[in-house]
């Protein structure tokens, strides 16, 4: 599910209609709560090497697509992060959204383009310091 | 055929009409047809892998995707049912994006294997990609890597690099053989094709994984590297196999058969052709052929020219009465047709028969075969090649020493069951003409052989066991030397002074659909690719 900010918060509900209308979903319910000393991309390519592990492979865009983002996503945390990585994950969680037998493939291309939608700074400081600015 | 399972129950089982737009244009379809089949049979192509209008619905490539007025999403076509009023757009801006990004997906862990791979020139992501997609991919990682060559079978090898788990070939096997061989094994990307434990993929229609697989993964390991498939010269004809009468398209290379492919039969094999009558070819062509008449002299066999073989032909069946006539079951109706009335004709008296041996099959194998090798028996007693009794009773009297001649035609008769009996009987014979391809060990036995051509040489028809005609047509040119058995009966005719004048196997034809009730208006033009059923009234 999409990220939300700390400045995102705010009066946000924890239910349906609220977590919607604040750009995410409520999902089944688990948060999970990150401070200031979680690397964004760290997390971002944790939670797509989960979707990339338990996509069950049936369908071509969830097949491919996952294990594709978490690729990228590791090369960034790991200061291998190219001009046009962040792009190149957005266009892909696109690609997969919609297009999928079921809503896994939205659900794993959904919090890796809201990463880097809502942290971009920090993803393109490990691209620009090739490492994680962070440690 | 008898019918495979799965895809069979989505046929039509009310013909109510349903109109809808595909693409601007009105399509009429029937309810029940999904999006695809109605616009393919409006002749609008909608790419797709895992899709085959035989198998149960996978929906698992997205290739298909289409836009449907009214839905949120893009559609597949495959799945979705043609409804009264549905606007769909095959070729709107999101539907190419998104052919475009299924491609890229496919494409992103697929080797570089071109080059070596047997599917280039008849492969869907190649010929999709410069379809529908075109652009360079943006992948620069790792691919991920599979088990390559993995033999699967004796005649199937398998590439899990190529493969793009479309599950067309375990869905054939689960649904049209229902031996399941293979699954889906592993998860995400890992997906992959395996064996069963302690399987190996074997039954005896096997290969017709490798014709559905839309990619290189799994291929045939017997025209493994011989030709690119660009350079075949295809022929569409008839498997000489048994009395199926499988359609196929013959694929030859400098005059030589490189491969069989099933040709699209909807009445006769479906989309399929068993193992066996695929590779049929290999012991019906590959042999040293006969290219000149020979001559028993001196208690040898001696080359000799084609006049001097047919004289002594006819004059030695002339005083061998009564005489036996064993015509193959892989030889043309026109060329039965030649035979019967040659026989009856010269040698009054003559019994003349065609090929037949019945084997058991197995329950895989009933889906296809039918229980005997002679592809137009049936054709063959409807020319006139028939005698009481049938083949068996014509070999027993044979082995009974009731004949003093023979003429055999197109068959080894020594490897029989009882070959001894039949050799003695033969060795007894005052005169033998042994008219095949290659020297067979009937052959050595006889005193005059004539060199003929063999099923992939010939234009002609046979029928199958059903009553279906379907027409031969020939892939290769004969070697100097031979003569279309049709031609030597012509000849024999000729020269026994019944001239005939048939120019070609159609003209044949022709004169068998005058002469022959159940042939009655048939011609090659009426029979063309799909043949024709004859009726059963007489």
């Amino acid at each position: 599910m999409p990220v939300l900010r700390a400045d995102e918060i705010g009066q946000v509900r924890m239910d349906y209609e609220s977590m919607q209308a604040a750009g995410t979903l409520l999902g089944s319910g688990g948060v999970i709560v990150m401070d200031d000393s979680t690397c964004m991309v760290k997390a971002a390519w944790n939670i797509a090497r989960f979707f990339a592990h338990e996509s069950c492979g049936q369908c071509t865009p969830c097949r491919e697509g996952c294990h594709w983002m978490e690729k990228i996503f590791w090369r960034i945390e790991n200061g291998q992060g190219r001009n046009g990585d962040l792009d190149l994950v957005l266009n892909i969680s696109g690609n997969i959204t919609g297009n999928t037998i079921c809503p896994f493939g939205d659900a794993a291309a959904w919090p890796a383009a809201a990463f880097i939608k809502k942290y971009r700074e920090e993803f393109e400081a490990h691209v620009a310091q090739q490492r994680c600015v962070l440690s | 055929m008898s019918r495979s399972r799965g895809a069979c129950f989505r046929e039509r089982i009310e013909m109510d009409p349903v109109k809808l737009t595909i693409d601007g244009q009105e399509v009429a379809t029937v309810k029940g047809k999904t999006v695809i089949q109605a616009a393919a049979d409006a002749g609008i192509a909608i790419p797709h892998y895992c899709y085959h209008p035989k198998l149960a619905i996978a929906g698992n490539c997205r290739m298909c995707l289409v836009e449907i007025e009214k839905m949120p999403r893009l559609q597949i076509a495959c799945n979705t049912p043609a409804i009264e009023g549905m606007v769909v757009k095959s070729q709107s801006p999101k539907v190419l994006e998104a052919r475009r990004a299924v491609m890229e997906f496919l494409l992103i862990n697929h080797p570089l294997d071109c080059p070596i791979c047997d599917q280039a020139g008849e492969c869907r992501l190649q010929d999709y990609y410069m379809e529908h997609d075109l652009k360079t991919s943006r992948f620069e990682e790792r691919k991920e890597h599979d088990r390559k060559r993995e033999i699967f079978g004796p005649y199937v090898v398998f590439d899990g690099e190529r493969c793009i788990k479309c599950t067309r070939c375990v869905r054939f096997l689960q649904e049209v053989t229902q031996t399941e061989e293979l699954s889906v094994v592993n998860r995400g990307d890992h997906s992959t094709i395996a064996l069963f434990p302690d399987r190996i993929l074997d039954n005896p229609l096997s290969v017709n994984v490798v014709d559905i697989c839309p990619v290189g993964a799994l291929t045939d390991r017997d025209f493994r590297f011989k030709v690119r498939a660009w350079y075949l010269k295809d022929t569409p004809s008839i498997c000489p196999g048994c009395s199926t009468g499988c359609n196929i398209t013959i694929g030859s290379y400098q005059n030589r058969i490189a491969r069989f492919k099933p040709r699209i039969n909807e009445e006769v094999n479906s989309h399929w052709i068993c193992d066996e009558g695929r590779y049929c070819f290999h012991p019906l062509t590959e042999v040293e052929r006969l290219t000149t008449p020979l001559i028993r002299q001196e208690g040898g066999l001696v080359p000799t020219d084609w006049e001097t073989a047919l004289q002594a032909a006819l004059s030695g069946l002339g005083v061998a009465a009564p005489v036996a006539g064993v015509l193959s079951g892989r030889n043309t109706n026109e060329e039965a047709f030649l035979f019967a009335r040659l026989m009856r004709k010269i040698f009054s008296g003559a019994s003349v028969e065609v090929f037949y041996q019945e084997r058991e099959l197995t329950e895989v194998e009933k889906i296809l075969k039918s229980p005997d090798r002679a592809p137009n028996f049936r054709g063959a007693r409807e020319m006139g090649v028939s005698s009481d009794g049938g083949f068996a009773s014509l070999l027993q009297q044979l082995v009974e020493g009731k004949f003093h001649g023979a003429y055999i035609v197109g068959e080894d008769l020594l490897p029989l069951p009882n070959g001894k009996k039949i050799r003695s009987a033969l060795e007894k014979l005052s005169f033998l003409v042994v008219q095949d391809t290659h020297l067979t060990s009937t052959a050595r036995l006889a005193h005059v052989v004539l060199p003929a051509t063999n099923f992939a040489e010939k234009e002609g028809t046979y029928t199958n066991r059903k009553g279906r005609v379907q027409k031969l047509n020939a892939a290769l040119v004969p070697p100097a030397g031979t003569l279309q058995d049709w031609e030597i009966f012509a000849r024999l005719q000729g020269e026994a002074g019944e001239k005939i004048s048939y120019l070609t196997p159609e003209q044949i034809f022709q004169a068998i659909s005058h002469e022959i009730p159940r042939y009655r208006g048939l011609s090659y033009l009426r029979i063309g690719d799909p043949g024709v059923q004859l009726s059963d009234e007489t």
